[in-house]
């Protein structure tokens, strides 16, 4: 294994990997989520069970899906259903402890937009939706968002608000959804949490070789940040290992 | 065939099904982003021009933008979109932000309840997916046939009330039928059963048609019932350039090819001329993506599924 630098996806996909609990039920979507509950399963989490919300539970995928609608992500699965089952009979009926969603953006509520970006006129333009991001968003019992550190994509505000984290502030009770809502946002600088009594996003961990300036830059909205600031542990030697070798060997997720 | 056959045969050419079907029909699809979409039957349907058709579907894919992009969508009732890592549903991106198409944005779930709710004769669902969502915010004002707010008579809690959903139309593509309409899916399928039996006519496309007998085997692998069927089309890689679950992988080539057309409208015009008016039938189709050579580098493997 050669010696080259541990990139900013396997810090996020160790990191992630540690979100997820030995026994639990995870929803996963494809890419960097998908990879890290195979971590978790490789590593601390033997008993994790990871369903996908077309249908699919307990794959074990030999070649790299382009999507959730590719056959690849269907192989070696226990068993195959379909959205009443994955989406209704657990997501809704409240037994998925984990949901992984992605993100055009994420605001200072954990409130994801994957629905439309839009200009400074005000235009909208139109993106892929929720499919099950706003399910998962509201029903799972934590929600781990992950997306790319940018001012655009981590704005005060979100466009459009497809999936709800907090809204305005506002307990998970009072907005009537059952989930716990978000838990951690994981980008490629840092990981935030929302273990304030605002249900905004504070500084949870750097990643090495950020700096808070670089950070706060990126950020468009006020982040709460600890003293000392503590630092994302990377991968372990043996964690590294099953990424390079045995999880993505065609680095197509870890870049 | 014995005459009790051929009155049990609902097989039917594609060309047939479609023109039974009227302009402002309701059509739910059965496919799932680039997986298992029933493209000959798009195709058909533009050949045909069948025009301010409402569309339903959980995840929106190839077949879906097809239609758009041919102008004959006036509504969509949706959960999202895309064509994976083929990039997003342009010509539906383009319609809903220049504003020439109704739609209604939900979830993958609402859909699945909607049509549960309409396969069960339930004129309502609750849910507890979209509070406090943007959708539901749109939607409670543009959309009150759509949903509303309400509250459990039992506990009290608040739920999103989604009207049951009843389609014109079901349309499903499935690996295989017999000609009285069994069908089993292979692989996920996500929304297809509570959506084929929502619809208050189904028509399923099959790769391949089998023998009753063969159905009467494993019974429990009939996900829709022969006797909910009003009609089977039966057409080999009839969901190309999408994937179909044990037959074929979907088309990379094609679906690169496709992702550029569709960026602009002059350039989705040309791949409907070249691909579909161009065409008389599924057949012709197929030998122009690259006919016998291309279809067996697509073909599934049978260890793998694709």
């Amino acid at each position: 294994m050669s010696g080259e630098q541990v990139s900013a996806s396997e810090i996020m996909v160790t990191a992630a990997a540690k979100e997820v609990h030995d026994g639990e039920i995870a929803v996963v979507g494809i890419g960097l989520p998908q990879v890290a509950c195979v971590l978790a399963r490789r590593t601390h989490a033997p008993r994790l069970a990871l369903l996908l919300e077309i249908g699919v539970a307990e794959m074990e995928p030999v070649d790299t899906p382009v999507g959730l609608a590719d056959s690849r992500i269907f192989y070696r699965a226990t068993c195959w259903s379909g959205f009443l089952d994955t989406l209704g009979m657990n997501l809704h009926r409240g037994v998925v402890d984990v949901g992984f969603i992605g993100a055009l953006e994420c605001d200072r509520f954990g409130n994801v937009n994957t629905t439309l970006t839009k200009d400074a006129d005000g235009k909208e333009h139109y993106f892929n939706g929720s499919a099950g991001g706003n399910d998962v968003a509201s029903l799972a019992k934590r929600v781990v968002v992950i997306v790319r550190h940018g001012k655009r994509k981590l704005p005060n505000v979100v466009a459009y608000l497809t999936s709800p984290g907090f809204v305005n502030g506002r307990s998970r009770q009072e907005l009537g959804l059952r989930g716990g809502g978000p838990h951690r946002v994981i980008t490629d600088m840092a990981v935030l949490g929302f273990d304030n009594a605002s249900r905004t996003a504070s500084l949870v961990s750097m990643h090495p070789g950020v700096t808070i300036e670089q950070l706060l830059e990126n950020t468009g909205f006020p982040l709460e940040v600890p003293n000392p600031i503590p630092i994302t542990p990377g991968p372990s030697k043996e964690e590294l290992r099953l990424l390079r070798e045995e999880i993505d060997p065609g680095r197509v997720y870890l870049r | 065939m014995p005459d009790s056959e051929k009155v049990t045969d609902k097989v039917k050419s594609v060309a047939e099904v479609v023109r039974s079907i009227p302009d402002g029909s309701h059509i739910a699809l059965g496919g799932f982003a680039i997986a298992r979409n029933a493209i000959v039957f798009a195709h058909e349907v533009i050949r045909q021009q069948k025009k301010g058709l409402t569309l339903s579907q959980g995840v929106m894919g190839m077949e879906t933008d097809l239609l758009v992009g041919a102008g004959l969508v006036k509504k969509l009732i949706v959960g999202g979109g895309s064509l994976d890592r083929f990039g997003p549903v342009r010509c539906i991106n383009r319609a809903r932000d220049n504003g020439t198409i109704i739609h209604y944005d939900s979830s993958s779930l609402s859909l699945a309840f909607g049509y549960l709710a309409g396969a069960l004769g339930l004129s309502f669902i609750p849910i507890k997916s979209l509070l406090a969502s943007e959708m539901m915010e749109r939607l409670e004002k543009s959309a009150p046939d759509y949903i509303r707010r309400g509250k459990c008579p039992f506990t009290g809690e608040e739920y999103a009330f989604l009207r049951g959903i009843n389609p014109d139309i079901s349309v499903v593509h499935v690996q295989i039928a017999d000609a009285k309409g069994n069908c089993w899916i292979n692989g996920p399928r996500w929304e297809n059963e509570e959506q084929a039996k929502a619809g208050k006519r189904l028509f399923v496309v099959t790769e391949e048609l089998v023998p009753t007998e063969y159905i009467q085997r494993q019974p429990e692998r009939t996900i829709i019932a022969g006797h909910r069927v009003e009609a089977v089309i039966h057409q080999p890689w009839g969901g190309h350039p999408t994937g179909v679950f044990g037959c074929y992988d979907y088309d990379a080539e094609h679906l690169k090819l496709y992702a550029d057309y569709h960026k602009t409208p002059e350039k989705m015009n040309e791949y409907l001329q070249k691909y579909v008016f161009g065409t008389r039938d599924h057949w012709e189709y197929l030998e122009k993506i690259g006919g016998l050579r291309r279809l067996n580098e697509i073909r599934a493997e049978a260890i793998f599924g694709y």
